[in-house]
């Protein structure tokens, strides 16, 4: 029973990924318009894509490592 | 398919080492880093010797290289560049070998060699070369070296008492956030190099399990090549924003 529950906890744990694909499609949709809008400042508008993606990426990689440890208990 | 076989393939070898009474426990994340270590000392020991004042050959490549690594951080840390620009390389170079490592994997493994030559040695061997930054020991290693150059950049470039107050900067009731930051910053970027490193691995170590043939090169080029290299710019690439917030 316990073990169970800690298996679904950790698939819960996972569904982080969510909110960061939401968010990393929303930037990256927004860094392709900015760069047909202005397509001079490309490499400046990327640098602030990657970072924005960067952190927006964090959140999903919590969850990872959330579902890591609690599959170590399983073992 | 039984998860068994990935738990076996994911679990690090440890050797123990005693060096005149002290014991030292050495992991296979240690001995591929060592790997790594001589083919980058090779490296730069073959590219950069007998220079000319006019480049030519393989000089060309190192200049490339270097310059290329010196106009990003020009362009990211602003003008107090200099200092950081070896060390950051440094690590860029490191984790770029580093998180793409696992294309080098050409060692068969114990059963296949006990099978064909019947050595004892072999019967219990297992090692693989897999990305060092897949354990979470060495990717929190960088990260707080990272953290510490980011402080020590603040204390030395600012100086100690600047520095201090920048912690009152635009109020004093965002002190405990800035002290925060220094926690949460070196945790996150330990935890984002780790877990997408990490889980590359297991979904590579997945697939060569489905898909033994040719389709696991396919996604390699995504996991190994393309995510490696981009978790490797990130890590140098935030390292630097945070010593540029530090040092303006």
């Amino acid at each position: 029973m316990d073990q169970g529950l800690i298996a679904i906890a950790a698939a819960i744990a996972v569904f982080t990924g969510a909110g960061a694909g939401i968010g990393i499609g929303i930037g990256t949709s927004k860094a392709v318009e900015a760069v047909s809008r202005q397509p001079e400042a490309s490499s400046k508008i990327l640098m602030v894509t990657i970072l924005g993606l960067a952190l927006a990426e964090a959140t999903a990689i919590y969850g990872l490592v959330i579902a890591f440890l609690l599959y170590g208990k399983l073992l | 398919m039984d998860t068994s076989k990935l738990l076996e393939n994911l679990k690090s070898n440890q050797y123990n080492i005693n060096l005149g009474g002290l014991e030292i426990t050495i992991s296979d994340s240690i001995v591929v880093m060592w790997m790594i270590m001589i083919v980058i000392i090779a490296l730069a020991y073959v590219l950069t010797r007998n220079l000319k004042p006019i480049p030519e050959g393989k000089q060309i490549a190192a200049e490339y290289i270097v310059e290329t690594i010196n106009s990003f951080f020009k362009q990211t840390i602003g003008h107090h560049w200099k200092p950081f620009a070896p060390y950051l390389g440094t690590i860029l170079i490191f984790l770029v070998f580093a998180n793409t490592v696992s294309l080098f994997n050409i060692i068969p493994s114990g059963e296949l060699l006990y099978s064909l030559t019947h050595f004892e040695i072999f019967k219990h061997f297992h090692f693989h070369v897999s990305p060092p930054t897949k354990d979470i020991n060495i990717t929190a290693a960088l990260a707080v070296m990272s953290i510490f150059l980011v402080i020590g950049s603040g204390i030395i470039i600012k100086g100690p008492i600047a520095f201090l107050k920048s912690f009152f900067e635009p109020l004093w009731i965002m002190l405990p956030f800035k002290i925060l930051d220094y926690f949460s910053r070196p945790l996150s970027l330990c935890m984002r190099l780790f877990g997408n490193v990490f889980a590359a691995y297991v979904l590579m170590e997945l697939i060569y399990m489905i898909f033994p043939l040719i389709i696991p090169a396919i996604f390699s080029i995504y996991f190994d090549l393309f995510d490696g290299g981009l978790q490797a710019f990130i890590f140098v690439f935030l390292t630097s924003i945070y010593i540029s917030e530090t040092v303006e």
